[in-house]
């Protein structure tokens, strides 16, 4: 198995996106596809969509994003595909309900964002994982769920 | 391009965390695991997270096992879960100078402090973690579905041998364990007998330490 240890830049870099249009004419891009929570891990196996598995080993300061390039030889290309995230949008009836479910949010570690007066949940799981963790507020119907 | 298999002067050792509540048996499979990895001639260095005492590193220094040099502690002084998870620093500088006392190390253990069921590791601290729970936990454990037990790289069902006197059915709690974790890694282990401990360094090698994989 071989072991990339490097980020040797991203698909957007020029002299980059010129050799890889050249592969991706031969069928010799590999995509690594994963979650964004993965690109945090320095060290980790993964196997491409062509079934190459690799091993990955990034100096600590360096961290994994979508489109980065870890090998490009003449035989093939390795670049880095960021599954895109899906979010549950929670919207609360009134300040009581937003209150605790902001609270709830935090208090289970949730990743999050606000967009106007709802709450998204970055989902890391299954969506009704989380919903079952918030069943007294929205059996109340003090929390609407929109799933994604 | 660095395809060598001197891993360690480029991304430094692995780093895996351990972690689960109190009492489920981190410490003794740590004492399991020394062994079992020194017989792969796989170095390691262990750095053990207490709330406000050294307890557990003074328990594995004076084991016998492990040059006590290579056991280094944290105190937490707060909730284990915030040294390993909302502000890591601590157990990364703890990291950073083992590897810098010692650059042979191949892989650094950190065990948390004993803590709840929603007890998780930072992904900027470790690049794998594993959650260690009992059958005399309760065998409801895995029903709980606890953020440790869900998210963890691998977990470990301990005191196998004692589901019969707590009146837990193993093999029920087992295949709860693996059908709420949607078929991700579960292994039974028993940290006194070393049972299941050689399928947990399996699991390192594999998925971490590349070039052992290997030869």
């Amino acid at each position: 198995m071989l072991v990339l240890n490097d980020i040797i830049g991203s698909v957007n870099d020029e002299d980059i996106a010129e050799k890889l249009h050249h592969h991706g004419h031969h069928d010799r891009i590999e995509f690594i596809r994963m979650n964004v929570a993965d690109t945090a891990r320095s060290r980790q196996k993964v196997t491409t969509d062509k079934g190459t598995e690799y091993g990955i080993a990034l100096s600590r300061d360096k961290r994994l994003y979508n489109g980065a390039v870890l090998l490009m030889d003449d035989q093939r290309a390795v670049v880095i595909r960021v599954n895109e995230e899906e979010w549950l949008r929670l919207s609360p009836v009134s300040t009581d309900a937003a209150l605790e479910l902001g609270y709830n949010a935090g208090n289970l570690h949730w990743r999050i964002r606000f967009d106007g007066p709802d709450l998204l949940v970055a989902l890391e799981g299954p969506a009704q994982r989380y919903i079952d963790r918030l069943s007294g507020l929205i059996d109340a119907k003090r929390v609407t769920v929109i799933q994604p | 391009m660095n395809t060598s298999f001197d891993l360690n002067s480029l991304a430094g050792p692995a780093r895996v965390g351990i972690g689960g509540p109190v009492g489920s048996g981190k410490t003794a499979l740590i004492e399991k695991l020394i062994p079992a990895f020194q017989q792969r001639q796989i170095e390691i260095g262990i750095i053990t997270n207490d709330l406000v005492t050294k307890e557990d590193a003074e328990r594995l220094r004076k084991s016998g096992l492990i040059d006590p040099e290579r056991v280094m502690a944290v105190e937490a002084g707060a909730c284990p879960h915030t040294v390993i998870r909302e502000d890591p620093t601590l157990n990364i500088e703890a990291a950073e100078q083992m590897t810098i006392n010692f650059p042979d190390i191949e892989l650094i253990l950190i065990e948390s402090g004993g803590d709840n069921l929603a007890s998780t590791f930072s992904l900027d601290l470790v690049d794998q973690w594993m959650f260690v729970i009992d059958v005399a936990g309760g065998d409801d454990i895995p029903r709980k579905k606890g953020p440790g037990v869900l998210q963890s790289d691998l977990l470990m069902i301990n005191k196998k041998d004692l589901a019969p006197y707590v009146g837990v059915d193993f093999d029920a709690m087992y295949s709860e364990a693996k059908n709420v974790r949607e078929n991700r890694p579960v292994v039974a282990i028993n940290s006194r007998s070393g049972e299941g401990v050689e399928q947990v360094v399996d699991y390192i090698v594999s998925n971490l330490l590349f070039n052992k994989a290997m030869s």
